[in-house]
């Protein structure tokens, strides 16, 4: 009787800790943002901490992706077709330092 | 209406850039000749870029003068692409020959330059240069071309020019 008791709570127990994990998962979302026409597409995004962010360059031209204020961190140059990821933990604005009137802003909500 | 552009756009050239000026009032332009155009024009800014990486020393004037020479190295490689693929081969017209003789004569002025006063005179002309080239891609070279690969190649380059030109009058602002 105890142990078709224990198996089931166990059940519960693993099916409680693994829904938590994939909903946890879900709950870090990855977002897209295209680089095309010399944009950031969308140049403003939304994001909850710890989403990640995909540049993907559709032009012709490289670009890169840097903090803008003090360039705390930047990608590689990106050729065409090349995509950069990165989790963000806080709001930040940034723009692409080899055309420097592309900016694109991030926020943490 | 696309008779008012088309004369402002050959004004604009005319009076931003004495140096770059339509032979003709009224050119027509084959697809050929539109790819000329858009290379010579390419070809021109790079030559400007040449002369700047060899005469500044200024950070600013010479990530610019790299940056126009990957840019329109980028352009040129697409439009060959595109003119292989096209079957087209770029035939030199009036419009191409007037911005090669125009490119020579500020190339000289560039040359002439002292150090002191190259960097201004570089970043004007290029300020000036790219409104004048964004105004001929828009106005003329964009209506002109009949293949829609070419006229979508050359609607793709603009956002490009202008964010070219954006950056040209960023760092004229710091050197005043």
């Amino acid at each position: 009787m105890i142990k078709p008791l224990r198996t089931i709570f166990l059940l519960f127990i693993f099916c409680v800790g693994f829904g938590q994990s994939v909903l946890g998962q879900k709950l870090k979302a990855k977002h897209r943002i295209e680089i095309k026409n010399m944009k950031f597409v969308p140049s403003g995004l939304t994001v909850q901490k710890g989403d990640t962010v995909v540049w993907i360059n559709r032009d012709i031209f490289p670009h890169d992706v840097t903090e803008l204020k003090n360039k705390a961190w930047s990608s590689s140059t990106l050729q065409q077709g090349i995509s950069w990821y990165k989790v963000i933990t806080k709001s930040e604005d940034y723009y692409c330092s080899l055309h420097v009137v592309m900016k694109g802003k991030l926020i943490v909500n | 209406m696309k008779t008012i552009k088309f004369i402002t756009a050959i004004i604009i050239l005319v009076i931003m850039t004495p140096t770059i000026s339509f032979s003709q009032e009224n050119p027509t332009l084959s697809d050929s000749e539109v790819a000329s155009v858009a290379v010579v024009a390419n070809q021109i800014d790079i030559s400007y870029a040449e002369i700047a990486l060899k005469k500044s020393k200024n950070k600013e004037i010479l990530d610019f003068a790299k940056r126009m020479i990957t840019d329109h190295n980028a352009v040129i490689e697409q439009a060959v692409t595109l003119v292989t693929k096209l079957s087209v081969t770029p035939e030199d017209n009036a419009v191409s020959q007037s911005l090669s003789e125009g490119a020579e004569k500020t190339k000289k002025t560039l040359r002439k330059a002292t150090r002191k006063e190259f960097d201004k005179l570089y970043i004007d002309n290029e300020v000036a240069y790219h409104k004048a080239v964004i105004a001929a891609v828009r106005d003329l070279l964009i209506p002109e071309s009949d293949n829609g690969e070419l006229k979508g190649l050359l609607e793709a380059v603009l956002p490009a020019l202008e964010a070219h030109l954006g950056h040209a009058e960023m760092v004229q602002m710091k050197l005043k």
